[in-house]
């Protein structure tokens, strides 16, 4: 194999938790730029597709590679054997549910008339992948490259202070929470200072208070 | 729900053996290119091709079947779950299919850049219409492809061999040469496509 292309098989891929699905990390594994590309994977009765909404103007083509998934948009219900492409438009309620054992949904996503931006969160899933596994030089160098990516935007910085706090690793957490809230001109940020759970390895420390100000 | 079986889509078989099926067109996707492909009476799944022109990375993704993909000279027999990503658009893939059900679904952009429509969707859509002596609805894509993007050198030379078999040789001739005023390649290309047997001699067929 060259270095110019890349097999995969997504069942060799190392599965990660995001928020009560199993993510196979596509995008991230392979570096791919156009689009978001990423899997989900469960057995019967298992959540594929955390339930979301998307952002104005994302488009989402899901394919169900293997199994059977059972798919709600807004109120409705389908069955979804394998084979079966579902193509969603921001701005409508979306879950699934594996019906089979092993079964597995590719998603490709982008928004129209933009050029595809990676926000990170399905990196961020493999940081926590690692920390949670106790490797943290690995997660700690997924952070710093997402850094190093995209050096001025605040939600990378927030991330990994994240990250740091549930690593328990306050003063470097503190360092990166600073640097996010110098850069959410818009304040984006004070809802999430004010709940986001992964902070709460850091709510009693005196440093803290200042991000609630 | 906007949801369909890669059965249930358009089947086009093309003339290098492989069916497409349009699944971006299916559905009107904008944001990225998205295609599946079955085999059709050679075997072939994927056409032999490079990225080179659209500078695009691309996914195969199988989802039924064996594929035995050939990418930079090297094979790779691939199953369901399988995937091969082509980062470099100048690598030459395509690939066979190893059993009847064989699907492929493609997914590719090039880096940096919002999607546009690729200009082999029209090519590919009049086609089959073209072989068949369907010149209305062979010129009804490629009229629409221009719409969409207008002076595609792509496009203006299939219409052009459309109206060359369609025994319109004044139109082929105009056409074929705005073709080759677009894009200098199409020179080379109508010197030995057959499609422009009837207007070769033509003083005006470019050179």
């Amino acid at each position: 194999m060259s270095e110019g292309y890349t097999i995969l098989s997504l069942d060799e891929v190392e599965a990660v938790s995001h928020r009560g699905s199993n993510l196979i990390p596509v995008r991230h594994t392979l570096g791919f730029r156009p689009a978001g590309v990423n899997a989900w994977i469960a057995d019967a009765g298992g959540q594929l597709i955390p339930p979301h909404e998307e952002d104005s103007g994302n488009e989402e083509l899901y394919v169900v590679v293997r199994g059977r998934a059972t798919f709600t948009v807004g109120e409705e219900e389908a069955d979804a054997p394998a084979g079966t492409l579902v193509f969603l438009k921001a701005g409508v309620h979306r879950t699934s549910v594996a019906a089979e054992d092993g079964t597995i949904v590719f998603v490709a996503g982008g928004s129209a008339g933009e050029a595809f931006n990676a926000g990170g969160w399905d990196s961020f899933a493999v940081a926590e992948g690692h920390r949670q596994a106790g490797r943290l030089d690995e997660g700690r160098a997924i952070m710093a490259e997402l850094i190093a990516e995209k050096p001025d935007y605040w939600a990378t910085h927030y991330n990994a202070g994240c990250w740091e706090a549930l690593a328990g690793n306050s003063d470097a957490a503190f360092e990166h929470l600073r640097r996010a809230k110098e850069l959410d001109a818009e304040g984006h940020s004070t809802e999430y200072f004010q709940g986001d759970s992964d902070l709460d390895p850091l709510r009693d420390d005196p440093r803290f208070q200042e991000f609630l100000a | 729900m906007n949801l369909a079986h890669i059965d249930e889509l358009d089947a086009i078989e093309l003339e290098d053996g492989f069916v497409w099926r349009p699944v971006r067109r299916h559905f009107g996707i904008q944001a990225f290119g998205t295609n599946a492909y079955a085999p059709g009476a050679s075997g072939r799944i994927v056409e032999e091709h490079t990225e080179q022109t659209l500078g695009h990375e691309e996914i195969y993704l199988v989802l039924r079947g064996r594929v035995r993909f050939t990418v930079d000279g090297n094979d790779h027999e691939l199953g369901p779950g399988q995937l091969v990503f082509v980062r470099d658009p100048s690598l030459r893939r395509g690939a066979v299919a190893l059993t009847d059900d064989a699907a492929v679904l493609a997914v590719g952009g090039k880096p940096g850049e919002a999607h546009a429509v690729s200009a082999w969707e029209y090519a590919f859509l009049a086609t089959p219409h073209m072989r068949a002596g369907r010149y209305d609805e062979a010129r009804r894509h490629l009229h629409e492809g221009l719409e969409a993007k207008p002076g595609s050198a792509a496009i203006l030379y299939n219409l052009a061999c459309t109206e060359a078999l369609a025994g319109e040789s004044d139109k082929a001739l105009d056409l074929l040469n705005e073709a080759v005023a677009a894009d200098e390649r199409f020179r080379e290309y109508a010197q030995t496509d057959e499609d422009f047997a009837s207007i070769r001699d033509d003083p005006r067929f470019p050179r």
